[in-house]
């Protein structure tokens, strides 16, 4: 059976890069366009690994990650930001809210992949 | 920042300055006020220009982003249609199996052919036999050739006796009538023998011809069998090379479209750039409204500072610090 990555991203360009090499590996994804629609993703569909951007409208990527934290069912869900950002200042608030690996943009698909699968074996 | 200085003496509130003091103090707070407004002025439409760049940037981009990954669909749809060559592969094992199927009718018509020459040569056999019969047919009539000698000499012999002699001479006859018989009866043996042995040697003949065109017919069998099959290996192996070629070439343009997408990235990036900025003119456009000159030197002063911790890229950093940016670096991980 498929694993089931959660996509969060406000860009929809990059939604689709992202989204076309996580279907191409074989990976389900679900969508969503900022942390608010990415929470509301959370709804007891097994979801094996998180791809969140930082900078979003509505929830950013930092505040949807500390929310999955909270999660009685996703808190343990191995979380990759993939975001602009590349200050170490941002990094480590993510390091601290939970996230298991910070991928800056502009990425290149078998980069996110590689890590997507050490994360999802693990 | 370059300010372009205008003095609007139409504006009552300059004019009703510059008379109620006449000082040169006054008339430049005036002056600098109304730089102030004049660039506050211009900002927000240099706002919704750059909103409107990066709108129109925008949606042309994922418009374009969304193309190219409907192109990406159909590729890997018709990827999967044509499978990876395993169909041209069956082809050509299916071409193999005909090849040793048709192999097999090859062999059961020689087999059919070594069965009939096994039953000529037991014809053959029949042959000698009937050599033999030939052979005692003769000897039957030699029998009665000789017999009828001695039917003869019997009859001499009654003769000599006289009357006496009378009732040998009768059976000396019928010994005679029996030779003959037994000779004709030897003679009929012997020539329908060599009736039969004509229609076996016929036979013989017959299945000799048979025979060699029956070779000539399965050699050519085999030979056409063999040159549809090689006919239907090389068209199927064509189409194989062919589709692994088509395979291929599709797999190329994917990959080309793909990497395309990856560049397309760019518009994330310019996009927050943009963003920024004019989220930041918006700003100081609303702090500026009602602020004297010093005062609006100050808020941009501020608004500098606070600029910084917007930025969420490192070339907005550095251009800040009027660094020239260099390459964007690309896909650094970090594992936690």
């Amino acid at each position: 059976m498929a694993k089931r990555i959660l996509l969060v991203d406000d860009s929809a360009s990059v939604r689709t890069v992202a989204g076309i090499a996580l279907r191409g590996a074989g990976y389900e994804v679900v969508e969503a366009s900022n942390g608010q629609e990415g929470l509301s993703q959370l709804n007891g569909e097994r979801i094996h690994l998180i791809i969140s951007d930082v900078n979003m409208p509505v929830l950013d990527g930092i505040g949807f990650l500390k929310e999955v934290k909270k999660h009685p069912n996703y808190k343990f869900t191995p979380v990759i930001m993939l975001t602009t950002e590349a200050g170490e200042d941002k990094k480590q608030e993510g390091r601290a809210a939970g996230a298991k690996a910070w991928i800056t943009k502009p990425f290149q698909p078998a980069v996110m992949l590689d890590a997507v699968s050490k994360l999802v074996m693990a | 920042m370059l300010a372009v200085v205008v003095m609007d003496l139409s504006d009552p509130s300059v004019v009703d300055i510059l008379e109620t003091t006449g000082s040169f103090e006054a008339r430049n707070a005036a002056l600098q006020r109304s730089n102030v407004d004049g660039v506050c002025s211009l900002l927000p439409i240099w706002s919704r220009q750059v909103e409107t760049s990066r709108r129109q940037t925008e949606d042309a981009i994922v418009a374009l982003t969304e193309r190219f990954s409907q192109i990406v669909q159909r590729i890997d749809a018709a990827l999967n249609t044509s499978g990876t060559g395993s169909q041209q592969n069956d082809a050509h094992a299916e071409a193999q199996r005909s090849r040793k199927d048709l192999a097999l009718v090859v062999d059961a018509l020689k087999a059919i052919q070594l069965s009939r020459n096994e039953l000529v040569g037991q014809i053959r056999t029949l042959s000698n036999y009937t050599a033999e019969l030939h052979k005692m047919a003769t000897e039957v009539d030699l029998i009665g050739f000789r017999t009828n000698i001695l039917s003869l000499n019997a009859a001499i012999e009654a003769a000599h006796a006289g009357e006496s002699g009378k009732g040998f001479a009768v059976v000396a006859t019928e010994v005679r009538a029996l030779s003959n018989a037994a000779r004709d009866t030897g003679k009929q043996i012997s020539k329908k023998v060599g009736l039969i042995n004509d229609a076996l040697a016929q036979i013989g003949r017959t299945n000799e011809e048979v025979a060699a065109r029956d070779d000539q017919a399965v050699q050519a069998s085999d030979e056409r069998i063999r040159a549809v099959i090689g006919r239907f290996e090389s068209s199927t192996a064509a189409m194989a090379a062919a589709a692994r070629q088509s395979h291929q070439q599709s797999n190329a343009i994917k990959a080309e479209i793909c990497e395309s997408l990856v560049q397309l990235q760019f518009q994330d990036r310019v996009g927050q750039i943009l963003a920024q900025v004019v989220g930041s003119m918006n700003e100081l456009t609303d702090k500026a409204a009602n602020s004297t000159a010093d005062e609006a030197a100050q808020l941009a002063r501020d608004h500098a500072d606070q600029m910084v911790s917007s930025y969420t890229t490192e070339e907005q950093k550095l251009n800040h610090q009027g660094i020239e940016t260099t390459e964007v670096e690309q896909s650094a991980v970090t594992f936690f």
